[in-house]
């Protein structure tokens, strides 16, 4: 590689490393603000009393868990798809792993808090732990909840190091090429790297077999996530599609949610030259797919329910299809299918703006379809008697939406630290500039047609 | 050979008067919520008397059902407990273990019956109600669930009682405060282990049947009403 | 810490300096070749692969399998509580668990020894020039035995050779 090239690489990478408008403080002010609210929600509703949240007898879960399983499927993005791009050896997965698994790790430590956050009792959540005590308790491993914690928890680390590992290289360049302070601290990052052909190789057999083992581990998490559900004898949870179903959802919701950050990377870090429209189009088929997918299961789901005609199972369905929650559950088709598929299935439509717009729709419809699992079931169970409805209270909305402005400060703060896109593999695939030699240009008409 | 505490609710008895319910919040400490939150479905009542119409108008009938925990031998509520706050005793019964509670309400979702109850505030009562909170009973605290314990302070304390005693518990010696007040003796309290008592003889009756029997969640409560032949 | 080294910019003139280096009679273990990105395509980044490390991740994995295993079992016999009408050690359940440290073993099993044989983290690096990062690769030789030094200086190329 044209050593000009690999310089070029360099500078704009580091670019937002180096220089900070004022623009970044004024998007961490606001954004962090949104956090502290909040955080200040949650405490109010820690202090007050868990009765200021929406909960009631008998709905007892709702926006919390929404919003865990939502963020928990946001996760499955990143290190998933990365890992299995890196399987398959696709040339245009290189400036998409890294942004892509930074999504995995802060939609899962988001995901993770909300267990802790909708405990009646938040301050006892290290129960759920299994550390030595001198009275012998530990937690019930038979409970779906104690299951989450260790796939959560593994699926946590083994994303954080999977997407480190390949960070180190890059901090030791940072650290050639900066002075003073940064140079300390991206040296410290560095860990004494060096870039030997024995060190190369270690990092590349360690990042195979990482993303052969994450595959196994993404799959097991949402599974697990959607088993909170269906081992609960409780009509429209009690159904064994609910892990595929889920896992598919997960994978869904995470893409959209790569678009949508690979299009705010590109249009404010100027990125244009490496996030190409063919990056967006690719995913974008991989999100038709998965909507396709979803559509199936979904379908797959409703006539099981309603060919099986279960007294209890029909009055949850027909809540979902012409009662109270059926403006939601048709807003939901149309978010996740109706909107996306044109969009999506007409090359013309498939441009960075129409992917995102179609990311965009499925994310709210992926929300929605979280909610329409959990509340309409939980209000509408067996005995018609305790039957009952759910509004989420103040608290609950502020913490959801604190925690979109979470996502956005952690990733802001992320990208101003790191270099989003990883420079040495992007130095070592062979990356197509935008037109420039004729050479190049083939090379782009290839990777159009047959990525 | 250990108790196996059950319970009968005849239906036909059944008056819908309420006495079972105060009963239940007097003995057990149960927070009241006041008509705010109660008109926000967060009272806390470990039984309730559930009301159905049946018919069409004019010819309708009124029918009572009481539902309490129906301390079930394969309990969906149990398992899925990440702390063990909720399991079996040897007695059969589902024990809630309040301060092992951490407050994740999946044994509340898990139950098909709904009669489990979470403590959306710390409870208050207003004075001199507090006066009257039975010293048996703890009182439980913000963000814990709560449920029938077929008055498992009075069942301990009879059994303390005939240990020290030197003898065997007699039917009907135990009462949870719900049969107890029960005018229309609607409800019968005792040992299904014991073939002679009581409770045992009408669980086998054939009016009896369990709620949600098709569950496989093995109740211990039956309900008995006359059968009709449609 | 003597080092010897020289900086190139293409792989061939590399290949050509680590041949020359051998037959100046330098082990192999001690020729180092640094870049600032994996160099596939020739036959001197090939030196050492690593081909045990997938074993390693596997015995991480069984250790894992291991421990899950006996974590399951031992807590629920430790304090056996009866919950649903389930058996005290469920292995439905107890599988999941298990299956999960069994993965979470392998990918820790793998970073530790990823970190212990590439020799990271570490303080400081002797045989190390900033100029990598502009692309440049480096090929020499730490510590080199005195005899060999001059070998080493005319293999490198005599012009280009860094010593420190």
């Amino acid at each position: 590689m044209k050593e000009a090239t690999a310089k070029r690489i360099t500078d704009d990478l580091l670019r937002p490393l180096l220089h900070t408008s004022w623009r970044f403080f004024l998007l961490v002010a606001v954004l962090g603000g949104i956090v502290l609210m909040g955080g200040i929600a949650w405490m109010y509703q820690i202090w007050n009393g868990f009765g200021e949240s929406g909960k009631r007898w008998p709905v007892f879960w709702g926006f919390y868990i929404t919003n865990f399983v939502f963020w928990i499927g946001i996760s499955h993005a990143g290190t998933l798809i990365s890992a299995i791009l890196r399987l398959v050896n696709a040339g245009w997965r290189r400036p998409v792993t890294r942004c892509a698994e930074v999504i995995t790790a802060f939609a899962l430590m988001i995901g993770a808090m909300f267990p802790i956050i909708h405990l009646g009792r938040p301050w006892l959540f290290f129960w759920l732990v299994p550390y030595p005590n001198q009275r012998l308790i530990w937690p019930n491993f038979r409970s779906p909840l104690v299951w989450d914690f260790f796939a959560i928890s593994t699926y946590l680390t083994g994303s954080v190091l999977f997407l480190l590992l390949p960070m180190i290289p890059d901090f030791a360049l940072v650290r050639d090429k900066t002075t003073g302070f940064r140079r300390k601290f991206y040296g410290a990052l560095a860990l004494g790297w060096q870039g030997t052909t024995k060190q190369w190789h270690r990092l590349e057999s360690a990042m195979q077999i990482m993303a052969i083992a994450i595959i196994p581990v993404a799959v097991s998490v949402h599974t697990i996530v959607s088993f909170d559900f269906s081992m609960a004898p409780v009509p429209g949870w009690h159904s064994t599609i609910f892990g595929p179903y889920f896992v598919a959802g997960a994978i869904f919701s995470g893409i959209a949610a790569l678009i949508i950050a690979m299009a705010a990377l590109r249009k404010f870090l100027h990125l244009e030259d490496y996030l190409h429209p063919v990056h967006f189009e690719n995913l974008g088929k991989l999100l038709l797919m998965m909507s396709l997918l979803w559509a199936y299961f979904v379908f797959a789901e409703r006539l099981t329910t309603w060919y099986g005609n279960g007294t209890s199972e029909m009055n949850v369905f027909w809540a979902t299809q012409d009662g109270g929650y059926s403006p939601l559950y048709w807003l939901m088709v149309v978010c996740n299918f109706v909107i996306p598929f044109p969009i999506l299935s007409l090359r013309k439509l498939r441009t960075v703006t129409g992917c995102v717009i179609a990311s965009c729709s499925v994310v709210v419809g992926m929300w929605l379809e979280r909610f329409l699992i959990i509340v309409p079931t939980l209000s509408h169970k067996y005995l018609t008697y305790s039957w009952g409805s759910y509004r989420p209270g103040p608290p609950e909305i502020m913490i959801m939406i604190s925690t979109f402005a979470a996502m956005g400060l952690l990733y802001t703060i992320f990208s101003k630290l790191v270099p989003i896109i990883s420079i040495w593999e992007l130095k070592v695939g062979e990356h197509p500039f935008p037109i420039e030699t004729a050479a190049q240009v083939k090379e782009h008409a290839i990777l159009r047609t047959n990525p | 050979m250990p108790h196996r505490w059950g319970m009968t609710v005849d239906l036909d008895r059944c008056t819908g008067c309420g006495a079972c319910v105060t009963a239940c919040h007097a003995e057990n400490n149960i927070a009241v919520v006041g008509d705010v939150q109660a008109a926000k479905s967060r009272a806390m009542h470990w039984i309730r008397v559930e009301r159905y119409w049946e018919g069409d108008f004019p010819d309708v009938r009124l029918k009572f059902r009481p539902v309490m925990c129906q301390q079930c031998d394969a309990a969906p509520c149990e398992p899925v407990c990440p702390t063990y706050a909720s399991h079996h005793t040897d007695e059969g019964l589902n024990a809630q273990v309040y301060n092992r509670c951490i407050g994740t309400r999946y044994c509340a979702n898990a139950c098909p019956y709904n009669v489990r109850f979470f403590d959306f505030y710390n409870p208050k009562w207003p004075r001199p109600l507090h006066l009257q909170l039975n010293p048996d009973v703890s009182v439980r605290e913000v963000g814990v669930m709560e449920k029938c314990t077929f008055c498992v302070q009075r069942i301990s304390a009879a059994e303390i009682d005939a240990k020290a005693e030197k003898r065997e518990l007699k039917d009907g010696e135990i009462e949870p405060a719900c049969v107890q007040s029960c005018s229309a003796k609607a409800l019968v309290f005792g040992d299904l282990n014991d073939p002679e008592s009581e409770v045992s003889r009408l669980s086998r009756s054939t009016r009896g049947a369990k709620l949600l029997e098709e569950l496989g969640t093995l109740p211990k409560v039956t309900y008995l009403a006359r059968q009709t032949q449609v | 810490m003597s080092v010897l080294y020289a900086l190139y910019s293409e792989p061939d003139e590399v290949q050509k300096a680590v041949d020359s280096l051998r037959k100046a009679g330098v082990p192999e273990k001690e020729i180092v070749v640094i870049s600032s990105e994996p160099i596939e395509e020739y036959e001197f980044s090939h030196r050492d692969k690593a081909t045990w490390l997938y074993w390693i991740a596997g015995g991480g994995g069984a250790l894992g399998l291991a421990f899950g295993t006996w974590l399951t079992r031992m807590t629920e016999l430790a304090w056996p509580l009866q919950t649903g009408g389930m058996p005290i050690v469920s292995w439905w359940p107890n599988l999941i668990v298990m299956f999960e440290l069994t993965m979470l073993g392998g990918i820790l099993a793998t970073v530790v020894t990823l970190f212990i044989t590439a020799k990271i983290p570490t303080r400081e690096n002797a045989l190390y020039d900033v100029a990598v990062s502009d692309g440049k690769i480096l090929v020499g030789v730490e510590s080199p035995t005195e005899g060999l030094r001059a070998g080493i200086q005319n293999a490198l190329g005599a012009g280009r050779v860094v010593s420190r």
